[in-house]
């Protein structure tokens, strides 16, 4: 599960209404240092990474300058222009010129660049200071800059632009007062403004190649001005490099780091979800105990503690791969692991940039279809997001545990190596990877068909991840995923247990088959009947659209209210009852396709701005779970 | 003379004089500086071939039929390749 996720719409509520304080946009070139800053600037948590592109949700936070007042300050997606090519640039485009709905325009700018790489780094500089704001430019890993032998005459290069500016560190907090105190002008109303660099007026219409390399002339005769020198290459990342990028070592060095991450996903957080596990179920059956036998103690406990808590024990996992990400994302490695897997993604219509949002698919599909903003191309992008939910994301797992442990035989199936079990769990995985390749391949072929995309990807010096950073944002998750846990999978809860508690039968519950639960069960009985699943599974199927892993809950429900009429059976035993073998591999099939998830859909609609994509989606992955399950059960 | 960046060996810095790409798919490149006029250094070799050049200071990764569409001559007049070191 770990629909680690922000509710659809929930980022931008922040400061709207807030009115009075004064809007600084903060733009600058991905890895430029520009979330780093933000994150010292304003305490809120959210991502910061070396991975071009990241930086992609709408963060705004409130930076109190010193007596001065309040300013909001709004983290604007790392861009390099604004022509609004991909997702980023237009979002960045659209809060600058105040289109942005939610969000008036900006009052001014902070504009970051890393100063190791000024000349490249300042084209975007022309397109800001024509936005006509107060703005700041903040020369960043200054310190970088003076290690490695480089020099810029930063006051003559002031006085050439018009603007303030400041030499930072934002890693390490160095001359980060000085933007504060460009901040406290703005709240005064005395931001200095930029001048424009060039006198090409406004919308004149060059032929872009001419009017890049005419911006790019400008860029080269200011630094030149300034008297910049290039500092020398980084030794440590070329001998990183040297391996990270080697023909062989390359992509030995790449599987691992993935077996690495599943390793630590599946294995290591096996003992903390289970010691979540113990602490929810022992609360719950102290709770029960504490309190009488009521309506209430049966919502509580049946209800919320068990629903819930299924859903909280996976935050161990949520943040171990948040972790990972995290430390491959700020080291620069995730820029290395995309340009090697860019061949093989290429080949199925994909891109290198894809393999970010499919990894993290593994552990949900929300924050990984939230990632697949860093694919720039808008066609690789829907594509992406298309077949990220078929990756076995982990609220596909405790459903398979349950029906591979009640099927499925604990013995060798090649010696000690591969076990049945195990052989059936990578089976299911094979099937999500194969369905995602084969929809990328006809995708790319049919409704998203284009010339191939050019793949340019920056690769970022390898910096020491800053644990701080990191530990920032794995408590910022914790929150998100908890938030969620305590809203949306709590109100399912509620619903479900209300539905198995009506109609009344003598004041008390009815039985679970006569429950309003149990006859929206029976209703889609005849459509699943072929597969062979019954009404208990149907009502699990209707149930796990909020979330897959709610059918498990959901039939130690049922059964577990039968359980107090009729013989006692072990929800395994309960299964293999009324299930074949068959329909059990239906079952399977049916959760390794089926896109069950409605926070996805509800992140698809957001992320494709319409119901075209989520519907096709949904639509297509039920399609293919359905004739999967249809075609599993008359084989096995 | 329609020399192309990848029949440049490595560490050979030369100068791009066009991109043979449509605007729209030349743009990405043209926001990184990669424009008529600019110095390029191919430095590195991807796993699978396609190439990582220097420029400006940055490290870029192109696809091989990226790196087709960009028309470059050497630095010196006589043709004479002049090694430089990468920065």
């Amino acid at each position: 599960m770990g629909q680690e996720h922000c509710a659809p719409g929930s980022a931008t509520a922040l400061v709207d209404e807030q009115d009075g304080a004064p809007l600084v946009a903060l733009i600058g070139p991905p890895n430029s240092g520009k979330t780093t800053l933000f994150n010292r600037l304003t305490g809120l948590r959210q991502k910061v990474a070396n991975y071009p592109g990241v930086t992609v949700e709408k963060h705004v936070g409130r930076v109190q300058v010193a007596d001065d007042g309040t300013i909001d300050l709004v983290d604007l997606p790392g861009v390099h222009g604004f022509s609004a090519r991909s997702l980023d640039e237009k979002v960045t485009r659209d809060v600058l010129e105040g289109r942005m709905p939610g969000l008036r325009a900006p009052d001014a700018l902070v504009l970051i660049v890393d100063s190791t790489r000024l000349e490249s780094q300042l084209m975007l500089v022309e397109p800001v200071l024509e936005l006509e704001l107060p703005t700041l430019l903040v020369l960043n890993m200054w310190d970088e800059l003076v290690e490695r032998g480089g020099h810029v005459d930063h006051a003559a290069l002031a006085r050439r632009l018009g603007v303030a500016i400041a030499r930072t560190d934002a890693r390490g907090g160095l001359g980060v007062d000085d933007v504060r105190a460009f901040l406290a002008g703005v709240v005064r109303r005395d931001g200095a403004h930029g001048r424009a660099v060039t006198n090409v007026p406004r919308g004149t219409a060059l032929p872009m190649m001419d009017a890049f390399a005419a911006r790019r002339r400008r860029v080269r005769e200011i630094v030149g001005e300034a008297g910049f020198v290039q500092p020398g290459a980084s030794s440590s990342s070329e001998r990183l490099d040297a391996i990270a990028l080697h023909r062989v070592w390359g992509p030995l060095v790449f599987l691992a780091v993935v077996v690495l991450v599943f390793q630590a996903l599946f294995a290591w957080a096996t003992p903390l979800i289970d010691g979540v596990d113990v602490l929810i179920s022992s609360s719950g059956e102290w709770l029960g105990s504490a309190l009488p036998d009521t309506w209430f103690r049966s919502l509580l406990v049946d209800g919320i503690w068990a629903g819930v808590g299924s859903v909280v024990v996976f935050l161990p996992q949520i943040l171990i791969l948040f972790l990972f990400l995290g430390f491959l994302e700020d080291s620069g490695y995730m820029a290395r692991a995309a340009v090697i897997a860019d061949r093989m993604m290429y080949r199925v219509g994909l891109q290198g940039r894809a393999f970010l949002p499919l990894l993290s698919g593994y552990a949900c599909a929300v924050p990984a279809i939230l990632a697949a903003r860093t694919v720039d191309d808008e066609r690789d992008r829907l594509a992406t997001i298309f077949v990220t939910p078929f990756m076995t994301c982990s609220a596909r797992l405790p459903v398979y545990a349950l029906l591979i442990a009640a099927f499925i035989p604990d013995e060798p199936l090649l010696g000690p190596f591969l076990g049945q079990r195990a052989a059936v769990l990578l089976g299911l995985y094979g099937l999500g990877i194969a369905a995602a390749v084969l929809t990328a391949f006809l995708l790319k072929r049919t409704l998203l068909k284009a010339k191939p995309s050019s793949f340019l990807m920056e690769l970022p010096p390898y910096r020491l991840p800053s644990l701080r950073s990191i530990g920032l944002r794995l408590l910022d998750r914790s929150r998100i995923f908890l938030r969620r846990a305590g809203t949306i999978i709590f109100a399912v809860t509620v619903v479900l247990w209300t539905l198995t508690q009506f109609p009344r039968v003598d004041g008390g519950p009815p039985l679970v088959d006569d429950s309003a639960l149990g006859r929206m069960g029976q209703v889609i009985e005849p459509a699943i009947e072929p597969l062979g699943f019954d009404w208990r599974i149907g009502v699990g199927l209707v149930t796990s659209l909020a979330a897959r892993e709610v059918i498990v809950g959901t039939l130690g429900t049922i059964y577990g209210v039968e359980e107090a009429t009729e013989e006692d059976l072990g929800l395994q035993d309960a299964l293999r009852r009324d299930l074949t073998l068959g329909s059990a591999i239906g079952l399977l099939v049916f959760f390794a396709f089926a896109l069950q998830c409605m926070s996805t859909v509800a992140v698809v609609r957001r992320e494709t701005a319409g119901w075209k994509w989520p519907a096709l989606q949904f639509g297509y992955m039920l399609l293919l779970a359905y004739v999967g399950a249809f075609v599993a059960v008359r084989i096995f | 003379m329609d020399l192309r960046l990848p029949s440049i060996p490595l560490r050979q810095t030369v100068e791009l004089v066009h991109i043979d790409l449509p605007a729209d798919q030349a743009e990405p490149l043209l926001e990184r500086g990669v424009l008529p006029g600019c110095k390029i250094c191919p430095v590195r070799s991807s796993p699978s071939g396609d190439p990582i050049i220097s420029i400006d200071g940055s490290l870029l990764a192109l696809r091989r039929e990226t790196a087709a569409c960009l028309c470059v001559r050497l630095l010196s007049a006589n043709g004479v390749s002049q090694l430089q070191e990468a920065s």
